[in-house]
């Protein structure tokens, strides 16, 4: 049978640069996906003022410090891994093992931040303040989940020193999402912050 | 007239063309050709047009009596119309040209072998099917009555049991249209071949570009808007909840913050197609090709800042209502620019009044009454007034059906012959135009004064006095019926009994006219050479071939020449 064609492009090089513009396209979809939501809860916030923060509600978890922590990590990890596959080092896979761990160190942290705040009887049906943080976190946690099984594959093939210096398409797609996972995590924890402030 | 059967390289002589490239259903399901994803759009599109046409012809049927009947209830009747507007908007209108039309012909007209990304081009697609089934899936679980805009808190707190299902649809669908986006705007970018400058690019191309960077980015206000809205539906507690402390209003706002541009969405490309139709079919060059061209991008920047003119009445600061309604005045200025540069083209044009550009000529009028009608609305002194009644139905009526899928339905005859490689009956063609044009006009110019009346949209019953107006309307909906149903029977039978078609049948002078109809698999056998895509003096009709052919030498050397010397477009 006669096999079609996967990609219209001759040369790889013209491939990759097309593959980053669409990577930069996405970014901004998601961008925008973001910043409307965080209108969305500044929009409320302010409208309500201090007293859209119930007076029994608890202080943020400094659980999301360590969170925020792990992700940052991960973003430098992710990097590392990125310069490795250029060069076409050995350390991509366990570079991208490490960005792997810390990712899902970040949602265990996370998820460990939610259950601290619904012990203490603060789930999301009870008050809005509650339940956007909720939405807002777990907005960006999908979207780190989202990422996990292309990061899986590329942890995979890395291990196996798949990236050369003349193709690390994959790694590097891998690694500006990551990056703006990491940006966008890092705003929307500032935006909750504020919000917290009465 | 010769037989058709004696005349040399048509298409039987092409070595296999992209529909007998490969064979089986398995060859179709997981194509990655750009051909066969738009034809299968264009299917699916097709046959949700004909759901959401026969739901259009329910409610105008209902409302020839202006009481209870006994075959439609008053809930039934919301579900209905509410089905034929979401139809209408998020899988026909919508993906309509840019995913049928524009993936079959963007990358041939570029010049190029296919979309940058071919497996997300298939994607996209699957994406449309999943949307398709979670509404139709909706209609089982009770279907959805909150009309095609989901205003909370009506949609987050009451509405049938089916909303929830038709929003995730609603959102699978976003997600479609925004990777068809951003296939194209790199494939535009990344995948014009040498020669190919942007000045040299078909205002198609233009049209599509601009279509896809509103799809790229406004969508994803859309996506996160519905899924705050299912969220807030099924835990009964979200930011556009009043009695929570948040606003209902706030939806209202990111709502039409996408789908204002979304109306963009649906028009942008029509726009395109009508610059192809009437340049090809009036065989003069395009007039005033980079106005059109740049009207394109100005249209995208303005769809972003024109979205509070829905929400006059919603109560909304004064200042912005005044800021909204002024620019929305300032939209008229490209949409104009393109109507006057669509004229000034016919002008001393050698003009074909065939079944095409009878649908070009057809937009050119309804687009215009549809622009003008909208001025009043814009105005917020008779918004007041005409807010929520047929008249606001009419206005948009004429610009999402009678200017886009018209527009819709004329490159789709346009590129007949290219997709298909047969030619449809021309007499019933104009036929069929001329029946879809009245009937239209019928149906939604007495809408206008139902609606100036004091008619509300989207009402069960209604006063005896429109009544005479309600069963005009009616009738011209059921004309127009009449002429989609013959449509479709001649383009069908077309497929079958057609004559075969040359490669250029219209004298067009784009890359696409310049393969073999329908085009191979690759498109090109080499990199096609690029010239004015509007330079009509090097296409030439070859009796033999009953088709045009490009005198593609002549027709480079002058569009080098003309850049040498400056002029170009």
């Amino acid at each position: 049978m006669v096999r079609e064609r996967e990609t219209p492009f001759d040369d790889e090089q013209a491939r990759f640069s097309a593959g980053v513009l669409g990577m930069w396209i996405l970014l901004a979809v998601l961008a925008v996906l973001f910043v409307a939501a965080i209108l969305g809860y500044l929009a409320v916030r302010i409208d309500n003022g201090s007293a859209f923060i119930p007076a029994n509600a608890p202080s943020l978890p400094l659980l999301l410090l360590v969170s925020t922590a792990f992700l940052v990590l991960s973003s430098l990890t992710m990097q590392m891994a990125l310069r490795a596959a250029r060069t076409g080092g050995a350390s991509q896979g366990r570079m991208m093992m490490a960005t792997l761990g810390l990712a899902l160190g970040f949602l265990v942290v996370q998820a460990l931040a939610w259950r601290g705040l619904l012990a203490e009887d603060f789930g999301p049906t009870g008050s809005l303040y509650a339940w956007t943080f909720f939405v807002l976190t777990a907005l960006h946690g999908a979207h780190v989940v989202g990422g996990l099984p292309p990061m899986v594959i590329t942890t995979w093939r890395a291990s196996r020193g798949a990236y050369t210096p003349e193709n690390h398409r994959g790694i590097a797609y891998c690694a500006m999402y990551w990056h703006f996972l990491d940006g966008a995590w890092l705003v929307l924890y500032a935006t909750i912050w504020l919000g917290s402030i009465r | 007239m010769t037989t058709l059967d004696t005349r040399p390289h048509i298409t039987d002589e092409v070595p296999g063309n992209y529909l007998t490239f490969r064979r089986g259903i398995l060859s179709w399901i997981f194509t990655l050709d750009h051909k066969r994803i738009g034809v299968m759009y264009l299917v699916a599109v097709l046959s949700s047009f004909f759901v959401g046409g026969v739901m259009a012809l329910l409610v105008r049927t209902k409302l020839l009596f202006p009481g209870e009947v006994s075959w439609m209830t008053a809930d039934q009747y919301n579900k209905a119309f509410t089905l034929h507007g979401a139809i209408m908007v998020f899988l026909v209108i919508i993906p309509s040209i840019p995913a049928a039309l524009g993936n079959f012909v963007l990358p041939i007209m570029l010049g190029a072998k296919d979309v940058a990304f071919p497996r997300l081009n298939l994607f996209s697609f699957y994406l449309w099917v999943m949307g398709a089934a979670c509404a139709v899936y909706s209609l089982l679980a009770g279907g959805f009555d909150t009309g095609w805009t989901f205003y909370t808190p009506y949609s987050s707190q009451f509405g049938a049991g089916g909303t929830i299902p038709v929003l995730v649809g609603v959102f699978i669908l976003g997600f479609s249209s925004i990777f068809t986006g951003l296939n194209f705007i790199v494939t535009i970018h990344k995948l014009r071949p040498p020669g190919m400058t942007w000045f040299r690019m078909p205002l198609f191309l233009w049209a599509v570009y601009a279509t896809a960077i509103i799809q790229v980015l406004a969508t994803p206000v859309l996506g996160i808007t519905v899924a705050l809205l299912v969220v807030e539906r099924a835990f009964n507690i979200g930011i556009f909840d009043a009695s929570m402390g948040g606003d209902p209003v706030l939806f209202q706002h990111f709502f039409w913050f996408y789908s204002h541009p979304a109306v963009y969405i649906m028009i942008l490309p029509g726009m395109g197609i009508i610059s192809e139709i009437i340049a090809v079919h009036s065989h003069r060059h395009i007039f005033g090709f980079r106005f059109i061209a740049f009207s394109s991008i100005a249209i995208a920047i303005f769809s972003f800042l024109v979205w509070g003119h829905h929400m006059f009445t919603s109560g909304q600061s004064p200042l912005m209502n005044v800021l909204f309604s002024a620019i929305t005045f300032s939209v008229a200025i490209p949409s104009a620019v393109k109507v006057f540069n669509w004229l000034a083209t016919l002008y001393k044009g050698s003009i074909s009044l065939n079944t095409t550009m009878l649908y070009g000529l057809a937009f050119i009028f309804l687009f215009t009454i549809g622009g003008l009608t909208g001025i009043p609305l814009a105005v917020l002194s008779t918004d007041i007034h005409l807010h929520d009644t047929y008249y606001v139905v009419a206005h948009f009526h004429y610009v999402m059906m009678g200017s886009a899928l018209i527009a819709m339905v004329g490159g789709l005859h346009h590129w007949w012959p290219k997709m298909t490689g047969r030619m449809f009956s021309e007499f019933w063609g104009r036929i069929g135009c001329t029946l879809v044009f009245v009937g239209f006009n019928v149906t939604f110019f007495t809408q206008f004064m139902l609606g100036s009346q004091g008619m509300p949209r989207r009402y069960y019953a209604y006063q005896p006095e429109f009544k005479m107006y309600h069963h005009i309307s009616t009738g011209g909906s059921y004309i127009m019926g009449i002429g989609f149903v013959i449509t479709a029977i001649y383009l069908i039978h077309s497929l079958f009994a057609g004559k075969k078609a040359p490669a250029n049948p219209w004298g067009g002078a784009s890359l696409e006219w310049q393969c073999s109809s329908p085009p191979p698999h690759d498109n090109f056998a080499t990199t096609p050479r690029v010239g004015d895509c509007y330079d009509f003096s090097a296409v030439h009709w070859d009796e033999k071939l009953q088709g045009y052919v490009v005198d593609t030498e002549a027709h480079v050397a002058a569009a080098r020449s003309d850049s040498a010397s400056g002029k170009g477009h």
